[in-house]
């Protein structure tokens, strides 16, 4: 009989391999950067540029998402039945990329179609017809879609949360109403598409591909033409006040949101905001957890998050609490900062979250297409592997009383904004 | 995918897929128990039960914090047919994962506290996901309409709120002791490890679990529809939305993979015949889509849609109707068969990309039977011919077969007196 009590002994990993993709120069000066998959017959590539939008206002907020949601509906050679009979043929899948901050298009395909879908997949990027009829489609979807997100507490709130922190007239607070699909037309999007659409492009290729399928990438994006980048990082205006509510009495619970600006991924501090939000939300050993969910049983889950823009990180609390419970919820996030900021971890969570962390590092780094998201996720914030090496030596090595010091210094009650939505 | 078998003297079976490329490891256990085990009263007990599992066994207070200890992470989910749990770490240290999911398998802690705590956090899942959702709770309407007597009537989070609220602490020991046992269970271990060392550990932690006795009581059978059936539900939401659907054969039977087919053909991706005829040539659909339940049991073939502003669900029906007949009426060219077979074989391709994907197909594929299924059915699916796709659609997508839910925007009228 195996003796039950005595735990496993176990190892936590010493280093992990960061690989890094190879980088080549297109003639036209796009970097291309290639991970190679050889035990796996896909193709990837994503082609990632930021998203420009100099003129930017509420009004126009919505151009940027039709432009790159129209590509598929019709190019020059082919009409938007026939691209989707083309790609939907070849087991290909053509995602647009409608970010905040990046936009762009990536395809995935068998090492088997790879050739012939790549000259149809570039058209994409200067052949684009955007046709009347499918603008009109994709406008009424649109409304309903938005419709929808109303109607939901979860993506009210989230709006809301983005909007309190970042103001209307930043892209990431931006809330998209009906008007401003109505404003949206089809000259409009065709302005887009030719100055603002392929500025500074970057290309991401992962897949099992030859040298010579790789000199059929480069043929086809050398020619690509592309602007300089032109606008600058979109100023924010955060809510001057502490707390947003939509009430809504028929509403089973209440979505809660909790947020505030923060450092970005370059400041000293980072790593210790990082586990300080992992400790606090950000896995499934966390306080709020522990506290909210499995000992008060107001919510299915609770977690904290740590978001990047180019030009600040933020940082938000998010749950769907029980009916009533909003305000209670809300006080134990606080009271569990204030733990954190003022008792020093016991030696055993510190063990916990410490591991956990280099855990979950290494599953991060586990597969080729893991690797490029990684690689993509610090090189489009202008970063290096230096922020991966030393936020893994951080983790292995930082001193509980770091924790508190970041409590004290980033987790203000009054600094902190909040929303509820619903009853 | 490379795997060996072994199986257990208590009936555990075992499967390893060895994959040196990757520094970690995965153990995933499936459950041969889900909703589809359920009695009316008693519904969503499955699912709730996967919660338990989380709160702690014999000799392991706090089974989170054992797996993050070592790296970890862990997750489950239940379905109609299945419980499935999933450890991934680091593949050095497998052994914690062995040793955590035996000792929750041989003695769970099933404490009040733990009971009543998770009581509370499925209800608030419940609500988050199924009734303070627009069109949430749609799947109750539909299953409950298309199903009289099988378990598949109500979906594995429950048919109501009120099931979860009266479980007793009998309920939930007595669903423990009757499907928790090895010989119900698959253990699957995958990625960095020899199945030589995966062998050993499992019979070191697994061996000694009594086999014990199940009650195999099987799901009533559920008789043959003869007569359409409808439901109209009036909900706030934005616009109205049409679930039809067909009842088809079971998972493993003759039938199922043509059903399967036509939802291909009907339903999936940008080019299909819904999409195309429904959605982008009238203003009627906003969106539509097909696909299949593909449970165990005989099941669903679902057609879903969210209508445009304006247009309602019966309307929206009678287009359906329209594309369903002249579907039937036509011939499937070997342009779009071939697509169909080309999307079968990238998917095997992009499935196998993560080490978690392949070991929970490779479990589900032995619970049907054995994992060479998955090639099997990949194989005889290739082969279907177009006028079989057809004649299926022929026999199973017929008026009286069909149950039909119009999930109707409340007038003004009604949503002032509500």
């Amino acid at each position: 009989m195996v003796n039950r009590s005595i735990a496993p002994g176990f190892k936590i990993p010493e280093q992990i391999a960061f690989t890094q993709p190879t980088k080549r120069t297109l003639k036209n000066g796009v970097p291309l950067y290639f991970i190679s998959t050889p035990h796996l017959d896909v193709v990837k590539i994503e082609v990632i540029m930021p998203n420009n939008h100099p003129d930017y206002s509420p009004m126009r907020g919505l151009i940027p998402f039709f432009t790159l949601n129209m590509l598929l509906e019709g190019t020059h050679e082919l009409t938007s039945d026939e691209l989707d009979d083309f790609f939907d043929y070849y087991a290909t899948e053509v995602e647009i990329v409608s970010g905040f901050e990046q936009q762009g298009l990536s395809l995935l395909t068998t090492k088997k179609h790879f050739r012939e879908v790549l000259p149809v997949f570039r058209s994409l990027f200067t052949e684009a017809t955007f046709p009347e009829k499918e603008l009109a489609k994709r406008k009424s979807q649109k409304k309903l879609t938005i419709a929808i997100q109303q109607e939901q507490t979860g993506a009210r709130a989230n709006q809301l949360i983005r909007k309190a922190l970042f103001g209307e007239m930043h892209p990431f607070g931006y809330i998209s109403d009906e008007a401003h699909v109505d404003a949206v037309n089809r000259d409009a999007i065709k302005g887009y598409y030719a100055t603002n659409f392929c500025v500074a492009p970057e290309i991401f290729v992962t897949g099992h591909i030859t040298d010579r399928e790789m000199q059929e990438i480069e043929n086809q994006f050398n020619d690509l033409p592309f602007g300089e980048e032109t606008s600058t990082s979109p100023s924010f205006e955060t809510f001057d006040g502490k707390r947003i509510t939509d009430l809504r009495p028929q509403s089973l619970q209440s979505s809660i949101r909790l947020g505030k600006i923060l450092i970005p991924k370059s400041h000293s501090d980072y790593n210790a905001l990082m586990v300080f939000n992992t400790t606090l939300g950000g896995y499934f050993g966390s306080r709020l957890i522990k506290n909210i969910r499995e000992e008060k049983g107001y919510t299915y889950g609770i977690s904290g998050l740590l978001g990047s823009l180019r030009s600040t990180d933020y940082w938000m609390i998010l749950a769907d609490v029980k009916k009533g419970f909003a305000e209670a919820a809300i006080d134990e996030v606080y009271k569990e900062i204030k733990l954190l900021a003022e008792v020093v971890l016991e030696k055993e969570e510190l063990e916990t979250v410490r591991n956990y962390m280099i855990g979950h590092f290494l599953s991060q780094f586990s597969n080729p297409f893991d690797l490029m998201g990684r690689f993509k996720k610090i090189h489009l914030q202008g970063l290096d592997y230096t922020y991966y090496e030393d936020q893994l030596r951080y983790i292995k090595s930082f001193d509980p009383s770091d924790i508190l010091r970041i409590g004290k210094k980033y987790f203000d009650e009054e600094s902190i904004k909040e929303i509820i939505v619903g009853a | 995918m490379n795997y060996q078998k072994f199986e257990l003297k208590n009936g555990l079976q075992l499967y390893v897929h060895t994959d040196k490329t990757t520094e970690m490891a995965v153990l995933n256990v499936l459950y041969r128990v889900g909703s589809r085990n359920e009695i009316p009263g008693k519904t969503g007990l499955a699912h709730y039960f996967e919660h338990l599992m989380f709160g702690g066994s014999q000799h392991v207070p706090s089974f989170d914090t054992a797996v993050e200890r070592v790296g970890g992470e862990c997750n489950a989910f239940t379905n109609t047919d299945i419980t499935n749990y999933y450890i991934s770490l680091p593949a050095v240290n497998i052994e914690t994962a062995y040793w955590l999911e035996s000792d929750r398998m041989l003695s769970l802690n099933l404490q009040e506290k733990t009971i009543e705590n998770q009581r509370e956090v499925v209800i608030e899942e419940f609500k988050q996901r199924y009734l303070n959702q627009p069109y949430g709770d749609a799947m109750h309407h539909v299953r409950e309409l298309a199903f009289e007597k099988h378990s598949y009537q109500w979906p594995t989070i429950g048919k109501e709120l009120a099931d979860i609220e009266n479980f007793t602490e009998a309920d939930v020991a007595d669903f423990y002791q009757s499907h928790y046992v090895p010989n119900n269970a698959i253990l699957v271990v995958a990625g960095n490890i020899e199945a030589s060392e995966a062998l050993t550990l499992a019979e070191k932690w697994f061996g000694d679990i009594p086999a014990r006795k199940m009650s195999k009581d099987a799901p009533p059978t559920e008789p043959v529809q003869c007569k359409k059936k409808t439901r109209t539900v009036q909900s706030d939401v934005p616009t109205d939305a049409l679930y039809k659907v067909y009842h088809i054969p079971g998972r493993l039977m003759p039938g199922y993979l043509e059903a399967d087919l036509i939802t291909d053909v009907l339903g999936f991706g940008r080019s299909s015949l819904l999409e195309k005829k429904l959605v982008s040539n009238t203003d009627v659909f906003a969106s539509c889509r097909a696909y299949v339940l593909g449970s165990i049991d005989p099941n669903l073939l679902i057609i879903s849609g969210k209508m445009e502003k304006g247009h309602n669900a019966e309307d929206a029906e009678i287009l359906l109707d329209q594309v369903i007949e002249e579907f039937k009426q036509s011939t499937i060219s070997p342009k779009v068969l071939q697509k169909v077979k080309n999307q079968a074989d990238a998917m095997k391709t992009y499935e196998s990309v993560h080490l978690l994907n392949r070991a929970m197909k490779l479990a589900y594929y032995a619970h049907l039977g054995s994992p060479e299924l998955y090639e099997e059915e990949y194989e005889r699916k290739l082969k279907i011919k177009g006028e079989t796709i057809i004649q299926t659609a022929r026999e199973l997508m017929t008026d009286e077969n069909s149950s039909v839910v119009y999930y109707k925007r409340k007038t003004e009228d009604l949503a002032h007196t509500a």
